[in-house]
């Protein structure tokens, strides 16, 4: 077995180095970050799961009381606005405490699975209000426990959950010779049913037919959710009556139980091609774009022995002498990049939004500044204002957003691209150079760029990129190099 | 023109500025210490090593011309004449104007006390913090601040995203940016260029990012540096005209390894719009009260290197600037360019301490005490009111 190596356990498998955190020195120790991970809460819902189950439902129910008054004519503006704004504030503070929660965290190889996962499972807070407050309880809720046992726990957790079931119009979705449907006309909505088969297990082309398509999406009808509780639901009146077949089993809920697509998740999920799918997936995540196959094999072996464990998985994958050769195939996604960066420069703790608090506070500071400015007659009040409000967020939230990574909003069901081609282009790069060199200039000041490189990158800066750090012609640019270096921007 | 005689003419510079001094009994330090809270100084701190040797070029020395064979001029080609032994860099014309209404001289072959290494994060952290070696932790304007006398406005600025070096300490200074990001400067696409070297995917993209993406103007863009830099001066300006006494910023992109000529007049056309636009936007009653100081962490070196660059050296040039300067000089013990007379056989031999400079400036613009100028504000420093420096 090739030789473990500490510096490339923390940026292949992790969020990168930081500071007073000992990397994992083997795939042991990668492996034991998952049980010490998950005994952690995570730092979002930042009310907690029932908190968060309290609030979603508050405003929901606020906001259909509003809708059914406005229909009688007395629309409460105020009430729209102000819940709107509520959601939008829960949802910024849930993405700021997951990004913290990564920069955080000493369990990088649980960290990096949650957002693979969550990437896997996609779903979008972008979908429609209430997804702004439930996506980031799904992530809490039905992802993170559930990633180190059997992938059918997390297929099962993750597709019964209200977030996919309304980001993939599950609970649209009428089996058309249900009652319901043979009542109203309302129909089947197959999303669910094809992205379950393309994207969650078996693959894209790996032999389904459209009928399978079809089929799963009957199978699936029934499933919804309360648009009051928020709660996943089972209504019998829309689920379409069997027998439905799906590669070859034959789904026949003759009692109406609701069980039929509990099924259909086993079944899937104990597919060998889903284990194909899965396994491939990981190691083109964490290695390389198109991995070996006798990598893969490794780790499918592994799956069929343990019934899809994955923690057997992972660790077929983390002890096999690939995971450990030939660092710095993937280029980092944006999250990556902008959490090893805030990890590098070791931003205090308790003190993360404390720092962007601070920042804020200092920002309110200037302002005699920004007056007297004003009275010179130099106009920048408006452009104070902006920079106070823009700075957090330009150096957070706002800059995933410009890197085309925001948090919980992927560009579509497939997740955020995961290819090295992805991220790395022009206006990419440009950004992360602009990116570096503000948080430089911000949290740099007193830093020595040798310094900063032997604690960002280690052993794993070429001697050209030490040279070069060295040389820079002020400190800023040479701390802003170890950022924008080949080496920190690739994994 | 020979070595000795260029000296002579130095002296002789001097002593006019002297003869003019007494002339203008108003220009005499005692007056200006008695002028409470009109005074300013600002500080340009040019990083990356400021080749000094370019921009006032000792075309009168014999050595010049074969020492800068590429980079060096003359009045025939190009060079605008100061004093018949240094010329101008055409790239700083709009300097010119300064230097015939005696508001502008240059100090060539000074340093701070930082040798041998010629690392810029640590000549730039002795310069700015003003000690014999890396020993002050804070900056040295920050001191100024404390030791301006008690009852004088001595409000303090650096204009930039956050507190630099020189204006960090226990005194309370503002720190305000014109603009998020600053344009990277020429040299520090160059060096960007060099990291994406031997990686052949980051360096076509990083190309490709110079060249076309429109997003990335800002970061790359020409226009937009010029654009940075006149923000800069302007918004400094802007706050000396109230109540701000002191103030401080950068310029970037004077670490010319490869391609000086390019590079170099891009960084001397910064530190020209810098220097015009803090005149225009201070107006003539602020900037007559006013010394700006330009320096950087050390020169370069005498000779061009292979790569039409100049590489790290000690003796360097500082610059002055201001109304309240009898300018139009090029000041400083001239040590020569002889094989014999260059540091290390590299380096232009500094002849004078750049702290001197800015301590006689500290002395004329605020009063501020020679005991508590080589005591606080630059320890380790020699310096007594018959400096050199007080009447220029």
């Amino acid at each position: 077995m090739a030789l473990a190596n500490p510096t490339l356990a923390a940026i292949r498998y992790g969020y990168g180095l930081r500071p007073g955190q000992k990397p994992a020195t083997d795939a042991d120790a990668l492996l034991a970050q998952l049980k010490a991970g998950a005994a952690q809460k995570p730092r979002f819902p930042r009310e907690g799961i029932v908190g968060r189950k309290e609030a979603a439902t508050r405003i929901v129910s606020l906001r259909a009381a509003e809708a059914k008054a406005a229909k009688e004519g007395k629309p409460n503006e105020a009430i729209r606005q102000q819940t709107q704004k509520e959601a939008q504030q829960i949802y910024r503070q849930d993405a700021m405490a997951r990004l913290s929660q990564a920069v955080q965290s000493p369990y990088g190889f649980y960290e990096r699975l949650a957002c693979f996962w969550v990437d896997h499972f996609s779903v979008s807070a972008l979908k429609s209000l209430p997804m702004r407050m439930l996506v980031p309880l799904y992530e809490a809720q039905a992802i993170r426990p559930n990633m180190t046992g059997p992938f059918r726990q997390l297929l099962q957790a993750s597709i019964l959950n209200p977030a996919m079931l309304i980001y993939l119009d599950q609970d649209q979705s009428v089996g058309p010779d249900s009652p319901a449907g043979r009542r109203n006309g309302r129909g089947l909505n197959e999303n669910l049913g094809r992205e379950l088969l393309e994207l969650h297990t078996l693959g894209a082309g790996s032999g389904y037919t459209q009928d399978d398509v079809r089929n799963a999406a009957l199978v699936l009808t029934g499933l919804s959710v309360d648009n009051r509780s928020l709660e996943v639901v089972f209504r019998p009146r829309f689920a379409q009556e069997g027998p439905l077949a799906v590669l070859g089993h034959s789904y026949d809920d003759d009692e109406g139980s609701g069980q039929d697509h509990l099924l259909l998740l086993d079944d899937l999920a104990a597919n060998p091609k889903t284990a194909q799918h899965i396994c491939r997936k990981l190691a083109a995540h964490f290695i390389t774009d198109d991995p070996p196959q006798d990598i893969v094999s490794a780790m499918t072996g592994a799956w069929q022995e343990s019934n899809g464990n994955l923690t057997e998985v992972y660790r077929a994958m983390l002890t096999h002498p690939r995971a450990w050769s030939d660092p710095g195939q993937k280029v980092k996604q944006p999250f990556d990049f902008i959490v090893s960066g805030l990890r590098a420069l070791d931003l205090p703790d308790e003190s993360f939004t404390t720092v962007l608090q601070d920042m804020d506070d200092e920002d309110n500071k200037v302002g005699p500044v920004g007056k007297a400015m004003q009275m010179a007659g130099v106009g920048v009040s408006q452009e104070e204002a902006r920079r106070r409000a823009g700075r957090t967020n330009a150096l957070t939230l706002g800059a995933l957003q410009r890197m085309g990574q925001p948090i919980w909003q992927p560009s579509s069901p497939a997740g955020f691209p995961d290819t090295a081609n992805a991220w790395l282009s022009a206006s990419q790069l440009s950004e992360r150079i602009a990116w570096a060199r503000m948080v430089a200039r911000i949290f740099g000041q007193k830093r020595e760029p040798m310094d900063f490189l032997d604690v960002a990158l280690a052993e794993a800066a070429s001697p050209q990129t030490r040279k070069i750090i060295s040389q820079a012609p002020n400190r800023i640019h040479g701390l802003t190099m170890v950022m924008a270096s080949p080496e920190f921007n690739r994994r | 023109m020979t070595r000795e005689q260029s000296f002579l003419l130095s002296r002789r510079g001097f002593l006019a500025g002297a003869c003019c001094a007494a002339a203008a009994p108003v220009l005499t330090p005692v007056t200006f210490a008695a002028m409470p809270g009109e005074n300013r100084f600002v500080t340009i701190v040019l990083r990356g090593a400021m080749d000094g040797l370019d921009l006032v070029q000792p075309y009168g020395d014999p050595a010049f011309a074969a020492l800068r064979p590429k980079l060096g001029l003359t009045p025939d080609t190009g060079l605008l004449d100061l004093d018949g032994f240094f010329g101008l860099n055409p790239a700083a014309a709009d300097l010119l104007p300064l230097w015939k209404a005696g508001e502008l001289s240059f100090v060539q072959a000074v340093s701070t006390p930082y040798r041998n290494q010629r690392s810029h994060f640590d000549g730039q952290d002795i310069l700015e913090t003003g000690g014999n070696d890396k020993s002050q932790k804070t900056g040295w304007l920050n001191r100024t601040i404390a030791a301006i006398p008690r009852g004088e406005s001595r409000r303090a600025i650096d204009v930039s995203s956050s507190m630099e070096l020189i204006l960090t300490g226990p005194s309370d200074a503002d720190s305000w940016s014109s603009q998020t990001n600053f344009a990277l400067a020429e040299d520090e696409i160059h060096f960007l260029d060099r990291l994406y070297a031997e990686d052949a995917a980051f360096a076509r993209v990083f190309d490709e990012a110079k060249q076309t993406s429109s997003s990335a103007d800002s970061l790359y863009g020409d226009a937009k540096r010029g654009g940075g830099i006149v923000d800069i001066a302007r918004l400094a300006g802007g706050m000396l005209t109230k109540d701000y006494r002191l103030a401080s910023f950068s310029i970037n992109g004077w670490d010319t390894h490869v391609g000086q000529q390019a590079q170099f007049r891009k960084a001397a056309g910064d530190l020209t719009v810098a220097i015009t636009t803090l005149k225009q936007a201070m107006g003539d009653d602020v900037w007559k009260k006013t010394v700006v100081l330009a320096i950087t962490e050390f020169g370069r070196t005498a000779r061009e290197n292979g790569t039409g660059g100049t590489d790290h050296g000690t003796g360097g040039t500082a610059v002055l600037a201001g109304g309240a300067i009898i300018g139009g000089k090029v000041l400083g013990d001239w040590p020569g360019l002889g094989d014999d007379k260059l540091l290390d056989g590299r380096d232009l031999m500094p002849t004078g301490d750049v702290r001197e400079v800015a301590a006689a400036m500290l002395y004329r613009q605020f009063g501020i005490e020679p005991s508590v100028l080589t005591g606080k504000v630059f320890p380790g420093l020699s310096f007594d009111a018959s400096s050199p420096y007080m009447k220029v």
